[in-house]
């Protein structure tokens, strides 16, 4: 999802997975990929040999980021992306000639 | 956020090694999707909505065996459909019922948790949910925890 940014917390052991967000261990009802990652990640609790173990996952998401961005186009943006939106700075929407 | 992160100092990364094999593991799952029961707390979006570089940064308990009908999702950047048509989509329960069933893990622990996942300032995070959250896992017996982001 975004293990760069999991990494710069400097976590012990780190999984990382091409899943998009909201959906970390597969699609809903999904239960082999679920198990798959879920084993995966537990695995990597006794593979790893020290700090910073990172282990990128080969599940591919079955949607392109299109499809995916697309099923969840009604979810309204968070607090955060609203007020992104509403106050870039001179860039008040409407006041742009 | 990768501005954020780049800013962070790189500092000792904690490791305990695993110290007992897998199979013999009691493991707890973490997610960070801000789900909780129908009958505990919700997690505070309208304090997120009234302040959008505030996330609360409290946690909930989920006993293990709840189900996508026993729980709502709270998390305000994420799709929270795909969890609550389907847990296991961010807390998979029943998929580490079914790891323990081939012997892969002991048990599951008999709690599990989760956190909201948008929290710029993770200081009362830090100081009071985790310790709180690890003193019960420690009561649990608790070896090892996966933790996944939403």
């Amino acid at each position: 999802m975004i293990p760069d940014l999991t990494r710069a917390a400097g976590v012990p052991r780190l999984v990382g997975i091409s899943h998009p967000m909201g959906q970390p261990f597969g699609r809903p009802h999904d239960a082999d990929r679920q198990r798959a990652v879920l084993r995966a990640m537990l695995e990597l609790l006794a593979s790893a040999t020290g700090p910073g173990s990172q282990v990128e996952l080969p599940f591919e998401w079955p949607e392109t980021p299109a499809q995916v961005r697309k099923a969840s186009k009604d979810v309204p943006p968070s607090p955060m992306e609203e007020l992104m939106r509403s106050a870039p700075p001179g860039e008040e929407p409407g006041t742009a000639l | 956020m990768r501005a954020w992160a780049a800013r962070l100092e790189p500092g000792l990364i904690p490791f305990t090694p695993l110290a007992k094999p897998l199979r013999e593991c009691t493991v707890a799952l973490i997610s960070t999707a801000g789900i909780a029961c129908n009958d505990d707390r919700p997690f505070d979006q309208d304090g997120e909505r009234r302040n959008p570089w505030w996330g609360d940064p409290s946690f909930r308990a989920i006993p293990l065996g709840m189900t996508e009908k026993d729980v709502r999702l709270h998390h305000l950047h994420i799709d929270r459909r795909f969890g609550e048509a389907d847990l296991d989509v961010v807390l998979p329960m029943r998929r580490l019922a079914e790891l323990v069933g081939e012997g892969v893990v002991g048990r599951p622990a008999p709690t599990h948790y989760s956190l909201m996942g948008y929290i710029l300032e993770p200081r009362e995070l830090l100081e009071q949910t985790v310790p709180a959250i690890a003193e019960r896992m420690r009561a649990e017996h608790v070896d090892a925890v996966a933790l996944a982001p939403a």
